[in-house]
């Protein structure tokens, strides 16, 4: 390639237990392994990683569940690329975070954690099978914040089992209590291969749901947050970087068992299997050549989500298009606006619908 | 297997010819006691038997029912030492297809009266046998499926004493799934059942009662000789259409085509001779010798007119011209079938359809769908009324939403049908109410014994075609059985409904109404279309109004949130995907103005309260 790859994801793929939510088959953790993991990343490091990149995410799964010894091993493998880095996210949960860990996130120059909190009701985390109470997550925000964290992100559900709009307010108090820069508010997917898929549990109702985004967005954007992408929410300046970049629907490389990337027309996934990523070559699961009119659909999709739009006159010229001419429905469609050489949603939360007239 | 020269006999003696069909209530084992019989008869081999073996369509094999009537010869050797020719002449069972039964009976000189012993006498029992006594058959009572522990041979043996009239003291008591007694039907057809009365001295006389077209021998003419015979070579005169061919090719069916030199009195069999349309044969004429022609034609039959018709639109425009070969071919081998060009505002180019009843109805469009790969919007189905202007002029309107204005409509008729309903003691009660509430009249009730009655009501047909049927067996249970016949029309103060989405009239949603039901059914069919109708990005207002009143609203909320919370880079192909799965669907639906509406909502108009089903 001849243009810079500007953002890195790798993806860890142990966890302690596994949520109900999630049907992501992550390992749980289990030290061996996790070397012998860490011994294959290096290759694929070594082969991949080229560019010194703007923006470095290292998700999961749940990184925090690798111990002390790994993580330092993790984090010096990824030295060689943070030069220029201006955001390097780690995602923690808090019941794994120790303060050695702390330390040595802060020594690899890692500058942003997000925080997976989910719930400030601890009766709602018990049914979701995570492993911690809310106290224990505010300890440990409190903990880097000592040590110089002041860019903290908190990933948070809604649209729960047994959650109403009472409920859901507490926890808004609660999380603004917690004062960090960035909140992601994710309404609840039941996916069929996860716990509560198999369960049959069921969606709450979409009248609830719309009521509990809307009052999301009231009350976040009274407490000073902007609400810059359907789940996501910031103080001024901080937006997350890497996530951006795939709003804006940037070329990123991939790394590790279930990791995905984008690479000019190529997008690809890896292997959700550990096996198979420990011991194979090809570690593709999927290896797509996007044509030209699939990139201008998913670059649509993805930055129709945030406030800032799409820039029409760059999505011209990359694809060599005319987006006004191409997307005649679409365009029409009165929940999408054109102003100041953009384009915006103005309703994201139906995203969906407004999309399926920019499909052929 | 029996060889194929066994049946190329030659002088049939009739008097060794037997001519019947089976008839009764459907899942009463009609098609289970002719596969036995073929089976028996060493008309078929084992290897080549399979369940419901006359019944040639695989819709007829999936549901259980008979649609098109089927002629098997088969042999029999019988305990006196003689052999026998049977003419096993199937027929349908359905009240839909009571147009088939009288072709067939009217090939026929006797006919097999197979009953439940586990259910006794059933509606379509009766009309089938009133249709063969029309015919001046003799009826062999069966008793089936005396296998079962629910079985009660001597009540059943009693019902059709007292009901119909028939001696059953030699009424053969079977099982046709085990198999158990089946050769006493046999023997009771040789013994009971006539042979044909014929003249095989006379001129050619054969009734034409089926046909279907062969793209190598044209059309294929199904036959039974009345008087004298044909042979290949022979020229023939079809008396009513007047025209004449030269036979190609003469035979009976075992199931399989077995051709013959001549067909003889009392056969029943097919003849080829070069017909190139089926539309050149008329079922019901008779043929004769063009040189030797008979005195007088048959009586033949009435023309069966439909009954019910609805729309059929294409989901896909441009599969317009599709649906027409398709509708064409169909109705090559199904004449009671009638469609033309019709077009809605809502729906585009389509046809507008005539069936028998609903099940004609819902077989026609699962072929056409199966068969023919379509994939299409059916209108709810209406009855053909008969509408006299202020100016006189009468119009016969069998699309609601091709109803004229009111202020010019003098009066409106609707045809009316004679229900007889067999029902239970414990739910005459429910049916009566049931009735009433659909507009019956009552007319009588006849107890068949101590535990059955028969109710005979008139009422509309549209009632019948609205949910009476399937109330009809929620609210028995599924023990009462119904059957019906068109009486002819009559007056009645009704309306056309129309239903609108965000403000326009959808033609295809239009229904006639009897006034007095307008505010219910509207109401009804507004609350079924918000259920069905997906949320869209505005509110959408559904009316049901008569001219400019609105007798019932309702809106559909606009859509609020349907977007997957997370969007990250690995999220794309899954979010896609479930994207294109909304296109499809969204590919299924018709758009009227701004409005994605689903196939189902163009039969909600039928409005089937689910919670009482």
């Amino acid at each position: 390639m001849t243009t810079r790859i500007k953002h890195l994801y790798l993806h860890v793929p142990f966890c302690n237990s596994i949520c109900f939510y999630c049907d992501f088959c992550h390992r749980v953790y289990d030290e061996k392994l996790a070397y012998r993991w860490l011994d294959r990343l290096k290759s694929e490091i070594e082969d991949n990683c080229k560019d010194k990149y703007e923006t470095i995410y290292i998700g999961g799964g749940t990184p925090s569940s690798l111990n002390e010894d790994q993580l330092e091993r993790l984090l010096t493998m990824i030295d060689p690329y943070t030069g220029e880095c201006l955001e390097y996210t780690v995602e923690i949960n808090p019941e794994s975070l120790s303060e050695d860990k702390i330390c040595i996130l802060k020594k690899h120059r890692v500058n942003r954690i997000s925080m997976g909190v989910q719930s400030s009701d601890d009766q709602i985390l018990r049914s979701l099978n995570r492993r911690h109470d809310f106290a224990c997550a505010k300890e440990k925000i409190a903990l880097l914040k000592r040590y110089g964290f002041e860019n903290i992100s908190v990933d948070l559900m809604y649209s729960l089992p047994g959650q109403d709009l009472d409920i859901l307010n507490r926890t808004i108090d609660d999380i603004l209590g917690l004062d960090v820069k960035h909140v992601s508010l994710y309404s609840l997917t039941i996916e069929e291969n996860s716990v509560f898929g198999k369960k049959g549990i069921d969606h709450l109702d979409e009248d609830i749901e719309a009521d509990m985004y809307e009052l999301i967005d009231s009350r976040m954007n009274e407490a000073g947050y902007i609400h810059y992408e359907i789940s996501n929410f910031c103080k001024e300046g901080y937006q997350s970087r890497h996530n951006m970049g795939y709003w804006d629907y940037d070329d990123f490389l991939g790394l590790s068992a279930g990791a995905s990337g984008k690479i000019g027309n190529n997008r690809y996934s890896n292997t959700r299997s550990l096996e198979r990523y420990l011991n194979e070559k090809d570690i593709r699961d999927e290896d797509l050549h996007l044509s030209r009119k699939e990139m201008m659909f998913e670059n649509i999709m993805m930055s129709l989500r945030t406030i800032y739009g799409l820039d029409i006159e760059e999505f011209n010229r990359k694809y060599d298009s005319d987006l006004i001419r191409e997307y005649p429905l679409g365009i029409s469609n009165k929940y999408i606006e054109i102003r100041d050489g953009k384009m915006f949603c103005t309703k994201p939360e139906i995203l969906n619908s407004i999309l399926l007239d920019f499909m052929d | 297997m029996v060889p194929a020269e066994i049946w190329q006999v030659k002088d049939l003696d009739k008097k060794k010819i037997r001519n019947f069909s089976i008839i009764a209530h459907i899942d009463h084992g009609k098609s289970t006691l002719a596969d036995r019989i073929l089976e028996l008869t060493d008309t078929v081999s084992k290897r080549e038997m399979q369940d419901q073996i006359l019944d040639s369509l695989d819709l007829e094999r999936e549901r259980g029912i008979t649609i098109k009537l089927n002629v098997v010869q088969l042999r029999y050797h019988a305990r006196d030492g003689q052999d026998y020719v049977f003419h096993l002449i199937d027929t349908p069972g359905h009240v839909d297809f009571s147009y088939e039964v009288s072709r067939s009976l009217a090939a026929c000189d006797g006919a097999v009266l197979v009953v439940d012993a586990s259910q006794g006498i059933e509606a379509q029992t009766l009309a089938n046998t009133y249709l063969a006594l029309d015919n001046d058959l003799e009826i062999l009572p069966v008793i089936n499926k005396i296998d079962l522990p629910s079985a009660d041979i001597e009540r059943t043996k009693k019902e059709i004493e007292d009901i119909i009239g028939l001696d059953c003291e030699n009424a053969p008591a079977i099982s046709a799934k085990t198999g158990l007694n089946v050769e006493e039907v046999l023997e009771g057809i040789v013994k009971y059942l006539p042979c044909p009365s014929g003249d095989e001295n006379a001129p050619l006389k054969a009734l034409v009662f089926d046909s279907y077209y062969d793209s190598y021998r044209g059309v294929v003419v199904f036959i039974c000789i009345k008087d004298g015979s044909v042979k290949v070579g022979d020229h023939i005169r079809f008396m009513q259409t007047e025209s004449v061919y030269e036979v190609t090719e003469v035979g009976v069916k075992t199931p399989n085509e077995i051709k013959k030199d001549s067909l003889s009195t009392g056969e029943v069999g097919y003849l080829c001779a070069s017909i190139k349309s089926i539309r050149d044969i008329h079922i019901g004429d008779t043929i004769t010798l063009n040189d030797d022609p008979c005195k007088e034609a048959l009586p033949g039959y009435r023309k069966m007119n439909p009954m019910v018709y609805c729309g059929m639109y294409p989901t896909d425009n441009n599969k317009y011209n599709d649906l027409r070969d398709a509708l064409e071919k169909l109705q090559l081998n199904d004449s009671s079938l009638t469609f033309e060009a019709e077009s809605s505002k809502a729906l585009g180019f389509g046809f507008r359809l005539g069936f028998l009843g609903l099940l004609h109805m819902e077989v026609v469009q699962e072929r056409l769908e199966r068969e023919y790969g379509l994939n299409l919007i059916a209108t709810a189905p209406s009855v053909i009324y008969r509408v006299t202007l202020t100016d006189g002029t009468v119009r016969f309107i069998d699309n609601p939403s091709m109803m004229p204005d009111s202020n010019i409509i003098e009066s409106i008729e609707e045809p009316y049908v004679r229900a007889s309903i067999m029902v239970p003691n414990e739910y005459i009660g429910a049916i009566m109410q049931l009735s009433q509430d659909k507009r019956g009249i009552y007319k009588d009730m006849v107890y068949i014994d101590t535990n059955r009655n028969q109710l005979i009501y008139e009422m509309p047909l549209s009632e019948i075609i609205f949910e009476y049927f399937d109330r009809l067996k929620s609210v028995s249970r599924g023990y009462a059985s119904l059957d019906y016949e068109l009486i002819g029309y009559r007056q009645s103060n009704l309306v056309k409904m129309d239903i609108l989405i965000n403000g326009e009239v959808i033609d295809a949603l239009s229904i006639i109404v009897h006034r007095d039901f307008a505010y219910s059914r509207g109401q009804a069919i507004t609350v079924k279309l918000k259920e069905i109708l997906p949320k869209q990005q505005f509110e959408i207002p559904i009316q049901a109004a008569i001219g400019n009143k609105v007798l019932a609203r309702t809106n559909i909320k606009s859509l609020r949130k349907d977007v997957l919370a997370k969007c990250y880079g690995g999220d794309i192909s899954r979010k896609k995907k479930l994207l294109e799965k909304q296109r499809e669907g969204k590919k299924r639906m018709k758009a009227v103005g701004s409005v994605e509406i689903p196939q189902e909502a163009f039969m909600a108009v039928l409005a089937l309260d689910d919670d009482k089903n």
